[in-house]
């Protein structure tokens, strides 16, 4: 039972961590708060279920897909739609409220393609669905499959972004985009690619849950909500704090729903969510100001 | 010794430049150079124009039509900032500019992020370690956890990570203690005989005519004065300005 659920919830904590990363890179770098981010992971995943059950391609095959097409989509909507906003908006807090209606208005715009396109009903597909004996334990090994694909592209991210010239200078426009082209960064450059990555990110974390769950074109806006919460719990544009708010997130749930009742996960995840807000504002990796 | 025939040569060259906030006319129509190697102090009290005259050379604000910036026989006139470092022009600007939550070995590297520093990184970080030695025992240590005068030195070395021709200083004493200024000041000197061109703009008048070749004095958006260090430090104007109120 325990082991059970510690892999249930490192399973959707590697998930919540990637989104959340994808939300984290594009509001901390872009600043952009990007409420279609749940939604682009939906189409990642009808766009998987598509290449597996039409094409026959597997979803490991899909992801060298998928994932380029989140990132060139991605940076198409921003050349579209939010270079306009980039360019009016006086100042970050503006452009973070603009962006805000605008992404709410393309969450519904995705969300109505996908019911045009696969209606409303759970659509899924069975992949690699064979149980593995873990620690004494039956686990289906798509969730391990997901779990593996998760801390590689959340770690290999965090790794990047740390150790290259060029994740260097994304940080450096997170954390004083005014001081960025002292040091010869186009920050407006730099925006588009952080909002590409972020669209990428969600493209992995659709494929990624593909693999072993259900889903409908309506459940986008969940995503978003979990990855909001995770991205203020590890404090926001830390990708760190993504990863572990992720996997933290995904524990509490599922424990909650295992040991206490199952009808109290999101009432624990909201606790927690305003003790955060209550005692540390700025997150576990947050920095103040 | 490094010969400056300003007659020959100019690398900066200051065209009319006129520079407005709305109504509020903050730079008017101000012509200068800055030949190769030369170091040049813009005197001026606070608001005579001096950080915005920096900031349009960098690139960060945009001078009005009319006004010409020519560097190195090019046109830099409306070039972005991001552009400017990579033409060769670096700024050190008032409040240093840095990011704060980066170690001083990520900061300085960052300086070396324009094209044409990225090859010499190497060298130009044994340089600037060289300049200042409490930079390389301090790489871990996260920049805004710094003093004062600590920082300044990790803006002037990331400054000069690029590579530049010419180093643009805006206020690098302020609120810095007596005992830093004059540090500060060495290293400016040192760095100077590297054979980079200076554009100091600074209230400390003597320690920063005592390191410079040629003054300008700026006075509501003009310039209204013009001088060698030598002439300049015993200039009345300039004595009843500035250096009577100033220690």
């Amino acid at each position: 039972m325990l082991i059970d659920t510690l892999i249930t919830g490192l399973v959707a904590g590697g998930t919540y961590a990637l989104v959340a990363m994808g939300l984290t890179i594009q509001f901390g770098i872009s600043r952009i708060m990007n409420l279609a981010h749940g939604d682009t992971i939906i189409a990642a995943c009808f766009a998987s279920f598509i290449l597996f059950s039409v094409f026959g391609l597997s979803p490991i095959l899909a992801l060298m897909i998928v994932v380029p097409a989140g990132y060139v989509l991605s940076d198409a909507i921003y050349r579209l739609i939010m270079r306009p906003l980039v360019a009016r908006a006086p100042n970050a807090g503006a452009l973070e409220v603009d962006s805000i209606l605008v992404t709410f208005g393309l969450l519904f715009v995705i969300q109505g393609v996908l019911l045009v396109a696969f209606g409303g009903n759970y659509t899924g597909y069975t992949f690699l669905n064979t149980p593995v004996d873990l620690f004494g334990t039956i686990v289906a090994a798509n969730r391990l499959l997901a779990l593996f694909l998760a801390l590689v592209f959340g770690i290999t991210l965090i790794f990047v972004l740390s150790r290259t010239r060029w994740g260097m200078t994304l940080r450096a426009v997170s954390i004083a985009p005014e001081n960025a082209p002292l040091v010869g960064i186009d920050i407006n450059r730099a925006a588009r690619t952080a909002f590409a990555l972020g669209g990428a990110l969600a493209a992995t974390a659709g494929v990624v849950v593909s693999m072993y769950q259900t889903f409908t074109a309506t459940i986008g806006v969940i995503f978003t909500m979990k990855a909001l919460i995770v991205v203020i719990l590890g404090g926001k544009g830390s990708l760190t704090g993504a990863l572990i708010g992720g996997l933290l997130l995904g524990l509490v749930e599922t424990f909650v729903a295992a040991y206490i009742d199952p009808g109290l996960t999101l009432a624990a995840t909201y606790t927690i969510f305003l003790l955060l807000l209550i005692l540390r504002p700025t997150g576990f990796f947050g920095q103040a100001g | 010794m490094w010969s400056r025939p300003i007659w020959v040569m100019v690398m900066l060259e200051l065209s009319d430049v006129t520079i407005r906030y709305g109504q509020h006319l903050a730079v008017d129509r101000v012509s200068a150079t800055v030949a190769p190697g030369e170091t040049v102090v813009i005197l001026g009290a606070n608001g005579a124009g001096k950080t915005s005259l920096l900031k349009a050379i960098s690139g960060i604000i945009t001078a009005q039509p009319g006004s010409a910036i020519r560097f190195q026989d090019c046109d830099v006139t409306g070039t972005p900032a991001h552009e400017i470092t990579g033409a060769g022009i670096a700024l050190v600007p008032e409040g240093r500019g840095l990011f704060g939550g980066m170690t001083v070995r990520d900061n300085l590297r960052l300086g070396a992020n324009p094209a044409r520093a990225r090859a010499l990184e190497k060298e130009r970080l044994e340089l600037v370690h060289d300049l200042f030695p409490r930079l390389a025992e301090r790489q871990g240590q996260i920049v805004r956890t710094m003093s004062g005068g600590e920082q300044q030195m990790v803006a002037i070395a990331r400054a000069l990570m690029s590579n530049p021709d010419l180093l643009l200083l805006d206020e690098p004493s302020l609120g810095l203690a007596p005992i830093v200024v004059q540090e500060l000041f060495r290293a400016l000197a040192r760095i100077r005989e590297t054979g980079v061109g200076l554009l100091i703009v600074e209230q400390n008048v003597r320690l920063s005519l005592g390191i410079a070749d040629r003054g300008y004095l700026m006075e509501a958006g003009r310039l209204t004065g013009e001088g060698s260090a030598d002439d300049l430090l015993t200039d009345d104007a300039v004595q009843n300005a500035f250096l009577g109120t100033v220690s």
